[in-house]
């Protein structure tokens, strides 16, 4: 067969298409974004002008930013912890092969196709002060009064935005778990149950070790959507009440869109890149597991 | 230390019944091997044992104590699994320690102990590497040491052998046999291999499609099998078998072939006319020109000390083992006496030994 210039001896030709796309929607962008973030919009002369290293001063000056940073750190250490630990846990009880589990496994997975802002919506009505329904349990239960709205509440906002966010996606760790559970070999569970370990024992030195590879790549597919969740805040609390709920990408769209200081915007976005960068790094590199 | 009753032990997976209506007494102490062709049983009855699967008819009692419904943990067991069963993110030292970290003991009695079974099987270099880096001659004597570390009722062996290679295998069974030897602990072993039967149990249970076919001490399974299926599993070349009709003559027994005739013990006159099946085994004959049986040397094998010959007798396969000075070419005629008393006799259809 002749293919002329798709000859498998041209690789290059092969990967063009890729090439477009990764220059096209991330090299172009990424650097279109460090370049704005050396310019500032001026309104009245309708255009960018070079503002150097003020945008970056600006950036490590500006309390709302760390306030924001603050909020998001604090969102993605809570929901990532709830969202393994559930999902895990979740995963435990899932892995077998009685009669209607595998039904079990499937409904589990529904959560996923709802839209975030959704879901967003969904939690919206379920925590309304006036008919939410979680309102009415906590309320029932004499956690909390139904005078206090959860979501226009500085000290109880993030929380209910997260119960959204640990809802909709602890299933996708029950998932990404389930699989690595069901392949783990059996041999390592009856020599542990001979040797006389318990149930605990065996999660804890056979099971987890096992599952620390799958366990890592399921935290940092979920960390860095985490650190970078719009959604929820967005169609639930915009940030309110007051600043209590901004996050750094709500913030840097808020300066973006609401504000039109794009060079700044792009400043925080870049800041937000550098950080899960840090992050993911350290990570990978402290949970480089092997055995 | 314990001794083990299975009584009427039955096993069911859905509607395939793997073992039936077996019973058996392994006495405390003993070195007891299961021995068997894949599928007929052995292993099942051995994870049953462990607790590893379901009884589903009788009962299985260790020290009397009936364990049917025990788990395994509570059963003070020992296992060594076919493919070991390693703790794949464990060290070996925490392999072999395991189970004496389950029991909590003292950190530095742990220690002494890994140590002294490391010493023992020639894993201390190792015993900082995980699984991963261990050959498989290591790992299986890695799964040895941490059944050596617990102080067992029953120790059990599933097929610990078959992934090594021939030189491992026979330094292994002496190494399982001496550990056998100091610990005096009840030790079950399953196999498929009559070799590792042999040269090891104190007694050997061969099982056939979910039974006991013959139990007994090695000396007994071979110089009394009690059936064709025994005589031909036992014994290294395999017994030959040759088809014939016990005459009652003159002076005695004669067993007559369709081209031979050779003599049987004087009390097989009584089942005269009676169709059997001989058989004699490759080292119960003689080199001897006189000799009853006579064919056409087909090849000739040098196993070493000895010649194993490979000898077309009235169109079936007839081997024979003579020392090696007797060495013949292929193609010459050979005769071989032999000793009636070293002969077994089975009814032809049912299989079943023939007593004198």
């Amino acid at each position: 067969m002749k293919l002329g210039v798709l000859s498998a001896d041209r690789p290059l030709v092969w990967m063009l298409p890729l090439i477009f796309m990764l220059v096209a929607f991330t090299i172009v962008p990424l650097f279109y974004n460090i370049w704005l973030s050396f310019h500032e919009y001026a309104p009245f002369k309708r255009q960018l002008v070079y503002v150097g290293m003020q945008n970056w001063q600006q950036l490590f000056a500006d309390p709302r930013m760390w306030e924001s940073f603050g909020t998001t750190m604090f969102y993605f250490v809570v929901v990532l912890s709830a969202e393994v630990v559930l999902g895990m846990a979740i995963a435990l009880l899932l892995d077998e092969e009685e009669f209607g589990f595998g039904l079990l496994r499937t409904i589990l997975t529904l959560t996923l196709v709802v839209p975030p802002a959704i879901v967003g919506m969904m939690y919206l009505l379920i925590e309304d002060p006036e008919f939410g329904v979680l309102t009415w349990v906590l309320s029932s239960l004499g956690i909390m009064d139904k005078s206090t709205p959860i979501l226009a509440t500085a000290s109880t906002a993030l929380w209910g935005v997260m119960l959204a966010d640990i809802w909709q996606w602890t299933p996708f760790m029950v998932l990404i778990f389930l699989a690595g559970l069901r392949s783990l070999p059996p041999e390592p569970y009856e020599a542990a149950m001979l040797d006389g370990a318990s149930a605990w024992m065996t999660f804890r030195r056979i099971t987890l070790p096992l599952m620390s590879k799958v366990i890592a790549v399921a935290v940092l597919i979920r960390g860095i959507d985490i650190f970078r969740m719009f959604d929820y805040v967005f169609v639930m609390t915009s940030g309110g009440p007051g600043t209590s709920t901004y996050t750094l990408s709500l913030y840097s769209w808020q300066q973006t869109f609401s504000f039109i200081k794009w060079g700044y915007g792009a400043t925080l976005s870049l800041f937000a890149l550098v950080v899960i960068l840090v992050i993911a790094n350290l990570f990978i590199w402290a949970a480089r597991v092997r055995w | 230390m314990a001794n083990v009753q299975y009584r009427n032990v039955g096993k069911s997976f859905g509607s395939v019944q793997v073992l039936k209506d077996l019973s058996l007494e392994i006495e405390d102490g003993t070195f007891v091997v299961l021995l068997g062709a894949s599928g007929c049983g052995k292993t099942t009855l051995l994870r049953m044992t462990a607790g590893l699967e379901t009884v589903t008819a009788g009962e299985i009692a260790i020290d009397g104590r009936v364990v049917n419904d025990m788990h395994p943990r509570d059963r003070d067991i020992a296992m060594v699994f076919q493919n070991y069963a390693l703790y794949p993110t464990m060290k070996v030292r925490e392999n072999i320690g395991f189970s004496l970290e389950v029991a909590k003991k003292p950190a530095d009695e742990i220690r002494r102990k890994v140590e002294e079974a490391a010493r023992v099987l020639n894993l201390t270099e190792l015993l900082d590497r995980k699984p991963s880096e261990l050959s498989g001659g290591q790992r299986q004597r890695v799964a040895m040491g941490r059944a050596m570390v617990r102080d067992a009722k029953v120790f059990l062996f599933d097929e610990p052998l078959s992934n090594l290679d021939a030189k491992l295998r026979a330094h292994m069974r002496v190494e399982i046999r001496q550990l056998h030897d100091r610990l005096k602990a009840t030790t079950i072993y399953v196999t498929h291999d009559q070799i590792e039967a042999m040269t090891m149990a104190d007694k050997i249970v061969l099982m056939k499609d979910g039974n006991i076919v013959q139990e007994g001490s090695p000396d007994d399974l071979y110089d009394r099998p009690n059936s064709r299926f025994v005589a031909e599993f036992i014994g290294s070349p395999q017994i030959n078998c040759i088809d014939g009709v016990i005459e009652a003559g003159e002076g005695g027994a004669r067993l007559r072939t369709q081209h031979l005739a050779f003599d049987l013990p004087q009390g097989f006159a009584a089942h005269a006319g009676r169709q059997v099946t001989c058989g004699i085994r490759p080292n119960d004959v003689t080199l001897d020109p006189e000799g009853a049986i006579v064919g056409t040397l087909q090849i000739a094998e040098k196993t070493g000390a000895d010649v194993q010959f490979h000898l077309d007798v009235d169109g079936t396969e007839f081997v024979a083992v003579a020392p090696r000075s007797a060495y013949r070419q292929a193609g010459e005629r050979m005769s071989f006496a032999i000793d009636p008393g070293k002969l077994h006799v089975f009814d032809r259809t049912t299989g079943a030994r023939l007593t004198a």
